[in-house]
């Protein structure tokens, strides 16, 4: 249970990775870029595989993120590199727990005060995060399938109310569309950057790096079929369809016979996303346990810690999430793809020789 | 060493050097964790030689623990002085003495009563050592004497544990020498079907609580010598023989030693059944989720073990426990072998289905009904909605209710004598729920969704115990924080069953970590051909089983 297996990774980016795509952003890029919503889609997903594909040819050195920059940088820059990074991933895990809370308030519950809603997550968080890092690599094993019945039966349901000649005229957004939704679309996109706390958690096996990328391919492309189906079906009114992936397949026939039958995708896709987005967080507390060592106790207070941090952000910001979402795609846009589109091919840069001791 | 040791024939004692070398607490001395100096010697089995080995091929010791306190230490060749020692540390009304002569020696037989076949003790001893004339020398003695299992031994306190386990011991005149017969008679209960484990097909054997008729039942199925049977007493009171079978060259060395480890590392009072193993043998011992495997059929327990795993039978005990123990043995049924594949396939899923609607919708009508009535259908809604319009407890309280109610009906009708169970069915049905709903107490929806749970659990009878309290849980928390909440603990199970791994086998393989091969007889039973291999998972030396 200490290792990811190189399977398990391929599950993670081809599977899990695409269910963070499919709540917000896909009303955002229709807010943005009207019916060329899939071109800024396209653009984010080539620029994350390429990150990706890069973080996974790092991995063929067999070096943990932390040994890489120590192995450069020495003990104490890679100390303080490791800090900044964990700082980011906690600050990239802000949005998709946030964006959660908000799709568990208004899809879960028709009453409920957001904040008891909630609540019950971070209780499971603190588990998750107390767990090590490699245990994930098992739980992707089981949402994997999961993930792939939940995606399915969504798009399976939702396809035939999709109208796709909606999607053209092509280029009707025009250059300031696609880069304002590629902007946006980058606050979702830090896959490559949650690879690199699991460098040295994972064998690399012969085409890792190439099947890695490829499977990031294949998740961004049912991601892109699922944003073409929904602009399909919402057209012009898509930007206020929040939670795309619980809305689209309400108009399927059977669920005026049958009930909410699509509620078993959904909640199987719910189901996934709990973990996804813990994952930031749980890189955050690795990266800062590789910088700081593993006494006894740090990594349940460290979990407790960041749980308790994001608590009260969820306290503090409980209605004033359209302005975090504003902040991160239009004032902080160049974070994540500093660090998880520009800091992977960096890595590549870092010296490859083990330094002696 | 170790398993030389085990398989050790056709000899009662060890050396001093081959007792140092032993494996602790399988013939070596040890000291407990409570510090207590204990000797446990292993049971001498004859392996395939004899199959089944004779019980009485052993010696089991219990010495420093203050439980006896000889007076002398040997018998001796006063015969009075020998037997007063010994009815001194066996001082119990049931433990009788017989006197009786031959025209050279005096004889004093002293025995456990309801442990004794009496009629065998007189045909195969008495009447011999009545007509004995020959010199008084323990040979000449055991050659004069008809029992198959017989043996000299000068200890008191040893010979004091023979007659504890049934075995008479014979003390002679003018010998420092007695000697122990083998005609113990324990009363067993005849071989039937496990009432827990009814098939249609198949073997109808079921283990009993005789450790040697289990032992039989196991070597009339593998009649290989690779099977060892290796066995040692836990229980510092009950002394219960414990056997680690497993098949050797298929079951990992590490497992088997792992198992003996562990039941060395056991210092209880008494070990009254086989569950209480389970608490020890678990490496999670506090958690709800079970890790050790669980049958009382022959035919399964002997598959289990081709497949590489280790079995433990314990004396007194129906039930045998297997390690590695995966969650997907408990979806499987050893009817599953007995039918074409395909129809295997569909009841694996069908269980696994049963389980989850057991367990998920009682918790799932709460949540709908309290947080998210979109869940229903418009027609089922209103329906419902007429239904529970008088109730009045709330959703979650009026399930919880019916579910309790049915928990005391359930543990009602497994204890109370079969002759009052009409009764209870009569009130159960009758009084209980029907009279509830028309006094309008409970609504019909509850009633028919726990009915359907309360079904559905029995689908998957060896996991009753874990998902009843799953099921209660699940409930509880829709009740409180709704769909999402059953989602997160979902999610908490998912990862707490992931993390779990006994005997290095994890509980969830082959799904995680995904092991494609064995997939092959997990929830999909393919056809017995492409089984080729031994499950990958348990990790044996063996892989192929099919050629």
């Amino acid at each position: 249970m200490n290792k990811i297996s190189a399977r398990q990774l391929l599950f993670f980016l081809a599977c899990v990775a695409p269910v963070g795509k499919i709540v917000l952003l896909p009303a955002r890029l229709a807010d943005t870029s009207k019916n060329d919503l899939l071109f800024p889609l396209l653009a984010a997903y080539l620029l994350q595989a390429a990150a990706v594909f890069c973080t996974l040819l790092v991995a063929k050195r067999g070096m943990s993120f932390a040994e890489l920059l120590e192995n450069t940088f020495g003990r104490v820059v890679s100390k303080i590199l490791l800090t900044v990074f964990a700082l980011f991933l906690l600050f990239a895990g802000l949005l998709p727990v946030l964006e959660q809370k908000v799709m568990v308030q208004s899809v879960f519950y028709d009453t409920l005060p957001s904040l008891v809603a909630f609540a019950p997550y971070f209780l499971f968080a603190v588990y998750v995060l107390s767990k090590p890092l490699a245990s994930h690599g098992r739980v992707w094993d089981i949402l994997a399938p999961l993930a792939i019945f939940g995606l399915a039966g969504i798009l399976v349901l939702s396809a035939a109310s999709a109208d796709f000649s909606a999607l053209a005229p092509v280029g009707a957004a025009g250059q300031k569309g696609f880069f304002e939704g590629t902007m946006s679309a980058m606050a979702w996109f830090f896959d490559a950057a949650l690879l690199l706390p699991l460098l040295g958690k994972f064998d690399y096996e012969k085409g890792l790096a190439w099947k890695g990328t490829l499977c990031y391919l294949a998740g961004g492309a049912a991601v892109l079929l699922f944003t073409a189906i929904f602009w399909g079906i919402f057209q012009e009114t898509a930007p206020n369809q929040l939670f795309a992936f619980t809305v689209t397949s309400r108009y399927f026939p059977g669920v005026t016979t049958l009930g909410r039958i699509d509620y078993l995708f959904i909640f199987a896709l719910a189901l996934v996303m709990a973990f996804y987005v813990t994952l930031p967080l749980q890189g955050s507390i690795e990266c800062a346990l590789e910088a700081y060592g593993r006494p006894r106790y740090l990594p349940t207070l460290l979990a407790i810690g960041v749980t308790a941090v994001f608590l009260t952000l969820d306290v503090l910001l409980d209605y004033r999430f359209t302005e975090v979402l504003d902040g991160v795609t239009k004032w902080a846009f160049w974070v994540m793809p500093l660090f998880s589109v520009v800091i992977p091919p960096l890595l590549l840069l870092l010296r490859r020789r083990r330094r002696a001791v | 060493m170790g398993s030389s040791l085990y398989s050790m024939p056709m000899r009662l004692r060890m050396t001093r050097a081959e007792r140092a070398d032993a494996p602790i607490g399988f013939g070596r001395q040890s000291t407990s964790r409570r510090g207590a100096k204990e000797l446990s010697y292993t049971r001498m089995t004859l392996n395939y030689l004899i199959p089944p080995y004779p019980a009485f091929m052993s010696v089991r010791i219990k010495a420093g623990r203050g439980r006896h306190t000889p007076i002398m230490k040997n018998v001796s060749a006063d015969l009075e002085r020998s037997k007063e020692a010994l009815k001194k540390m066996l001082p119990a009304d049931d433990f009788l003495t017989f006197e009786f002569a031959s025209p050279k020696l005096s004889f004093c037989v002293l025995f456990a009563d309801p442990l004794t076949d009496k009629d065998l003790l007189g045909e195969q001893v008495i009447r011999p050592l009545r007509q004995y004339t020959g010199a008084p020398r323990a040979e000449e003695v055991l050659k004069a004497l008809s029992s198959p299992e017989a043996k000299t031994e000068k200890s008191l306190e040893k010979l004091a544990e023979e007659v504890l386990i049934g075995n008479p011991v014979v003390l002679f005149s003018d010998m420092d020498m007695g000697v122990v017969v083998g005609t113990k008679k324990i009363p067993v209960r005849a071989i039937a079907e496990p009432p827990t484990d009814v098939t249609l097909k198949g073997p109808r054997e079921g283990f009993i609580e005789d450790f040697k008729t289990n032992t039989a039942l196991i070597r009339r199925r593998l009649k290989t010598g690779e099977l060892k049977i290796d066995t040692t007493d836990v229980g510092r009171r009950s002394s219960t023989t414990v056997a680690v079978c497993y098949l050797e060259g298929t079951a990992p060395k590490a497992t088997v030693e792992a198992v003996k480890q562990k039941l060395q590392g056991i210092d209880i009072d008494i070990i009254p059944d086989s569950s209480y193993l389970t608490h020890f043998l678990a490496s999670r011992p506090y958690s709800l989720v079970k890790q050790v495997g669980t049958t009382e059929k022959p035919d399964i327990f002997c598959a289990k073990l081709a497949e590489g795993r280790v079995g433990l039978i314990v004396d007194g005990s129906p039930i045998a426990l297997t390690v590695p123990y995966l969650l997907i043995e408990d979806f499987q049924s050893s009817e599953d072998y007995f039918v074409p594949p395909y129809r295997a396939t569909f009841t694996r899923l069908l269980r696994l289905f049963a389980l989850l609607v057991a367990i998920y919708l009682p918790a799932f009508y709460v949540s709908a009904q309290l947080f998210k009535l979109q869940l229903f259908p418009v027609k089922l809604l209103l329906t419902i909605a007429g239904s529970i319009r008088d109730i009045p407890f709330s959703p979650s309280l009026e399930m919880l209710l019916v579910l309790l109610v049915l928990e005391v009906l359930n543990e009602a009708s497994i204890r109370m004598p079969k002759y009052v169970g009409m009764a209870l069915s009569v009130v159960g049905a009758l009084v209980l729920g029907e009279t509830a709903v028309s006094a309008g107490f409970v609504s019909t929806p509850a009633i028919i969704i726990i009915a359907f749970s309360g079904i559905g659990l029995y689908a998957v009878p060896n996991l009753i115990e874990q998902t009843s309290v799953l099921r209660l849980a699940m409930l509880l928390v829709a009740g409180s924080v709704g769909t999402y909440g059953v989602l997160l603990a979902t999610a908490f199970v998912i990862l707490y069953l992931v993390t779990t791994e006994n005997f290095s086998a994890p509980l969830v393989a082959p799904f995680s970590p995904l092991r494609g091969r064995d997939l092959r007889d997990s929830l999909i039973k393919y056809n017995l051909g492409s089984l080729e291999m031994r499950p990958q998972t348990l990790k044996s030396p063996n892989r192929r089983r099919l050629s």
